[in-house]
């Protein structure tokens, strides 16, 4: 037992590294599916455009990867935004009028990004402070991927501060819950609806500058995050934080331990995972006010 | 339905138009003989959007180039190529040559990225009888073809170029590693064929990561770390080549375990990507840039002086495909058919290639010489010889 | 001016085309039609799901795959004959159906999307990894050309295949549009616009949709099996995400669940990604086509195409 555990021990620290980036960057499709009845498929292109920004100004210090992250939250702000702005002539047309819009985006983005980029993938070196080794009870762990684990850590904390306990979060789960009674109070509901959907694309953005040393920029990369964030939000449950980040802490889990304990199954195991708990529980881990 | 037809008149109408302007013969007939009068129509199958897109734009630099530096003639004839973007999959890749034999008449194509595709296209050329000088894909299966031929390597070449050479430098047993699909598989195979007559032992079990899709190489690190391999050899290519060179040497495992490869590990852009995770890694390619041959000083400055990059195996191969129709079509004479260039391919004797000397054997294929590289500061240098293969 | 004459006419003036091409066309431009066929067929499997049940599914290329894999197989080991095919991948993807289905049918809306898009992609890495029967990535090649009825030559000219692919879609078509009248077609609908009240006057509702789901997925083999009759090869790529993407998108694009505006939409997004993308002026840059045409149709056709109408008459209610 004691070995069974040491030989995973590291296994079961990346899987929660894995995890934290995936609620990192799918928590903005589960609250904007939830809030704003919008189903976005360009969720993956926001990560690319965080994972291209931090590939454009990181130079290997601290200070540039800070602005890579200001840049990258600045970036998918305003995506975010303009996302909105697109898919509001839609809100009363269902969702999949909103999936063929924002695929749309998506192939025109990949292709500009393609055409400015190259078609490399261009994963970006964490800076020199945090290149290093560090010893993980007789096992070498990335000093990066710690470090990564408490930035994200932190994130996951302040959002569900701000949507769980704060006044501003509890409009927003009012909104989700019941709009025409949040309109009714006098609110400006559209205001609500692009903060956030930008705050949940500048997650997502600030996700790829974060994940870019391990999950660089490149073609294809947006298609991978975008059903890699699907399958979270699903499984955890649409529509709450604590879904995005019970769901994101077992996926990352299974990609990372799972795929260690159970090889030959490895590349069934995602949607495996996925199926068995919409078996059990058809809305998720963790059901919440949203009725899909 | 009443009233609600009308885009259909306009999409039937700009359908029409469309598929019109693709004229060329009628799709019931056998069609008239391809006699190519006039300039001669190479086809260029090469990937131009998708993954695979930096090694498409690779191939046809490198071919183009070759065509550039003689005059925009192939066998003293005036060429103009017709690219076709192959995508990502055998579907597209399958369209796209079907438009280049059936639409646009080509007197030969040259390209192909996918072995997938190479599959799907098989048929299409051997029963329309034009000759494919494919310039990268070629997996094992692939024989008995007439007029299928590769300027490139056989998949499992890389791997046995190197089985014999880590047998005897490993000093213990060696962790194998590849990606999931047949490339990966014909890689192995190829080096455990020279690796196990030498003597060399495996540690544990081979590991096929699933393909694509595998973006955390961290489990199977882990299990590099604890199997006590003295040595790794892997086979990856594109993005997650990268993400694997890089994780390894996050995890430490760089500068302690050897890490040898195909060359397409490090080879063209994912050399930039990897940047300084590179350094040090062992692989076994039919070239490298910095070669010193006569049709080398040719090549490689002219591409760098065009590109602003070291060429790679890739575009190497390419330019080699354009000479080698180049002799083809010279030798045809004056009947400049698919079929005759096709049976000048046959004889076309040794090439003077910037990876030295190389021709081709009975099966289309090249016996060519290997070299062992090292990453040294951010580039491919040789650092030995692996002898002959292919024949 | 339109009336149902018009609208006759308009499909007789389409038929005629179709059926005039292989003379007119060269024959890489016929290849292109006969994919476009097999592709609307698969876009008509789909329309039975979302448009008319409205169950938005990303899974049907895993039975298109199952379809096209199984076709492959009999074609290689067993018989030459393409209706023998035909049905022996239908009925092999209705039986995949009804094992998957059960799962897939317990959810609605966004859930069964999700549902179905893990067994689209389940059945992807199945083609990927499962060697002995799929070749792996590979895929399956030397596939025998096809013989339309006992005693009739093989098809090798792409002219006599587009004829085939033609005879076939045709009587698909017109089976689905058959469908589309009965009553069973009518309980459907109710599905789609308002299930409670369809449960709550006794219909079982979930068998129905594991019966349509069923249907549907025959199809999806059908036009599997077809598609190797056009390609004589198949890859993992077949069953792959994009295959289903697409396939959902015309569907949309179509609008409100019309079999004409599915197929249209079908030739207008396969033939832009196809024809258009393999242009020499495109030079690679087919997605951003694709990517402009599905943001240009979702703006300027709310209903679909099939939703184009005139002012003067009364539109129907368009179902999320």
């Amino acid at each position: 037992m004691a070995g069974w555990l040491d030989g995973n021990l590291v296994g079961f620290v990346d899987g929660i590294a894995f995890g934290l980036l995936l609620f990192t960057i799918a928590v903005g499709l589960s609250l904007v599916f939830g809030m704003m009845d919008v189903l976005n498929l360009a969720h993956g292109t926001l990560y690319l455009g965080g994972a291209y920004t931090a590939y454009a100004l990181s130079d290997g210090t601290l200070p540039g990867l800070l602005l890579a992250l200001t840049a990258g939250a600045l970036v998918g702000a305003l995506g975010g935004a303009a996302l909105t702005w697109l898919t509001q002539p839609l809100a009363r047309r269902g969702h999949l009028d909103q999936a063929v819009l924002t695929l749309g985006i998506t192939f025109i983005v990949a292709d500009l990004l393609a055409a400015a980029f190259g078609g490399e993938v261009l994963p970006t070196d964490p800076p020199a402070a945090l290149r290093g080794t560090v010893d993980l009870l007789g096992h070498t762990y990335p000093v990066y991927r710690l470090v990564f684990i408490a930035v994200a850590a932190c994130l996951a904390v302040l959002v569900h501060l701000l949507f769980e306990r704060s006044s501003l979060g509890a409009l927003v789960r009012a909104t989700v819950a019941d709009r025409d009674m949040v309109r009714a109070q006098g609110v400006d509901i559209r205001k609500v609806l692009y903060g956030v959907f930008a705050l949940g694309a500048a997650l997502a953005a600030v996700g790829g500058v974060l994940g870019a040393p391990t999950l660089g920029p490149g073609p294809g990369v947006d298609e991978s995050v975008l059903v890699l964030s699907l399958v979270v939000v699903v499984v955890g449950g649409l529509g709450s934080v604590r879904g995005a980040l019970v769901g994101a802490l077992l996926i990352g889990q299974v990609q990372t331990l799972g795929v260690a304990l159970l090889p030959q199954y490895a590349p069934f195991l995602l949607f495996g995972t996925m199926l068995a708990v919409l078996v059990v529980r058809p809305h998720g881990l963790v059901a919440s006010a949203v009725r899909t | 339905m009443a009233g609600r037809f009308h885009p259909l008149v306009l999409i039937t109408v700009t359908t029409g138009l469309l598929l019109a302007t693709g004229c060329g013969g009628a799709s019931l007939g056998t069609g008239d003989d391809n006699k190519q009068a006039g300039p001669v129509k190479i086809g260029l199958l090469v990937p131009q959007s998708g993954t695979y897109k930096a090694l498409g734009d690779d191939m046809k630099q490198g071919f183009e180039l070759y065509v550039r530096q003689h005059g925009g003639r192939l066998g003293g004839r005036e060429v103009q190529i017709v690219t076709a973007d192959e995508g990502e999959t055998a579907d597209s890749g399958k369209a796209a040559a079907e438009k280049l034999v059936k639409q646009d008449r080509v007197l030969a194509v040259s390209g192909v990225v996918s072995s997938a595709t190479v599959n799907g296209v098989k048929d299409l050329f051997e029963t329309s009888r034009i000759p494919l000088v494919g310039s990268n894909a070629s997996p094992t299966t692939l024989t008995g073809t007439e007029y299928i031929w590769r300027t490139s390597y056989v998949n499992d070449e890389p791997g046995k170029a190197l089985g014999r050479h880590v047998a005897e430098r490993a000093g213990g047993p060696v962790f194998l590693i590849a990606a999931g699909y047949q490339a990966g598989k014909d890689e192995i195979e190829g080096f455990k064929s020279t690796f196990l007559p030498a003597g060399g032992k495996i540690a544990g079990e081979e590991v096929y990561t699933p393909f694509p899709g595998t973006k955390n190489f961290q489990p199977y690190l882990s299990q590099i770390e604890n199997s006590g391999a003295k040595a790794v050899f892997c086979f990856y290519a594109g993005g997650a080549a990268v993400d694997f060179v890089k994780q390894y040497r996050d995890f430490g495992l760089a500068g302690k375990i050897p890490l040898y490869a195909p060359g397409f590990l490090t080879e063209g852009g994912v050399l930039k990507g990897q940047g300084d995770a590179a350094e040090g890694i062992l692989t076994a390619l039919n070239y490298s840039a910095d070669l010193d041959n006569a049709a080398n000083r040719q090549f490689a400055p002219a591409y760098r002086a065009a590109h602003g990059t070291d060429p790679t195996t890739y575009a190497m191969a390419s330019w080699d495909a354009a000479q080698v129709l180049d002799k083809a079509i010279g030798a045809a004479g004056s009947a400049v058919t698919p079929e005759t260039v096709n049976a000048a391919l046959s004889s076309v004797g040794d090439i003077d290639s910037p990876r030295g000397t190389w021709r081709f054997n009975s099966g289309g294929t090249p016996i060519q010489p290997w070299y062992l590289r090292e990453v040294k500061l951010g580039a491919n240098t040789v650092a030995g010889d692996l002898g002959r293969l292919g024949g | 001016m339109s009336t149902p004459t018009t609208s006759r006419a308009i499909g007789t003036a389409v038929l005629l085309g179709l059926t005039l091409a292989p003379f007119l066309l060269g024959p890489y431009a016929v290849a292109t039609l006969s994919r476009t066929l097999v592709f609307a067929l698969l876009a008509l499997s789909v329309n039975l799901l979302t448009g008319l049940t409205g169950l938005p599914t990303l899974g049907q290329s895993a039975y298109f795959g199952v379809g096209a894999y199984t076709a492959a197989i009999v074609a290689k080991d067993l018989t030459d004959i393409g209706p023998l095919q035909l049905l022996i991948a239908a009925g092999v993807s209705a039986l995949v159906a009804v094992l998957t289905g059960w799962l897939a049918v317990r959810a609605r809306g966004v859930v069964f999307l999700m549902l179905t898009l893990a067994i689209g992609e389940i059945a992807h890495s199945a083609a990927v990894n499962w060697k002995p029967v799929t070749g792996g990535t590979d895929g399956v090649s030397g596939i025998p050309p096809v013989v339309p009825l006992p005693g009739m030559p093989a098809l090798e000219l792409d002219g006599l295949v587009y004829f085939y692919v033609l005879a076939v879609f045709l009587l698909l078509l017109a089976a689905v549009t058959r469908l589309g009248a009965t009553p069973f077609a009518l309980a459907l609908r109710g599905i789609r616009d308002n299930e409670p009240r369809m449960k709550a006057i006794g219909h079982p509702t979930r068998r129905y949709a594991l019966t349509v789901y069923c249907g549907a997925a025959a199809l999806a083999g059908a036009a599997g099996s077809m598609w190797v009759s056009a390609q004589r090869f198949v890859s993992p790529g077949d069953a792959g995400f994009e295959i289903a993407a697409l396939a959902l998108l015309a569907v949309v694009i179509g609008g409100s669940g019309s079999i004409r505006g599915a197929c249209a939409a079908a030739a207008l997004i396969w033939l832009t990604r196809d024809y258009l993308g393999n242009l020499e002026a495109v030079a690679g840059r087919g997605p951003l086509l694709l990517g402009l045409l599905l943001v240009v149709a979702v703006y300027t056709l709310p209903r679909g195409l099939a939703g184009v109408r005139l002012p003067h008459q009364p539109s129907r209610k368009r179902a999320a």
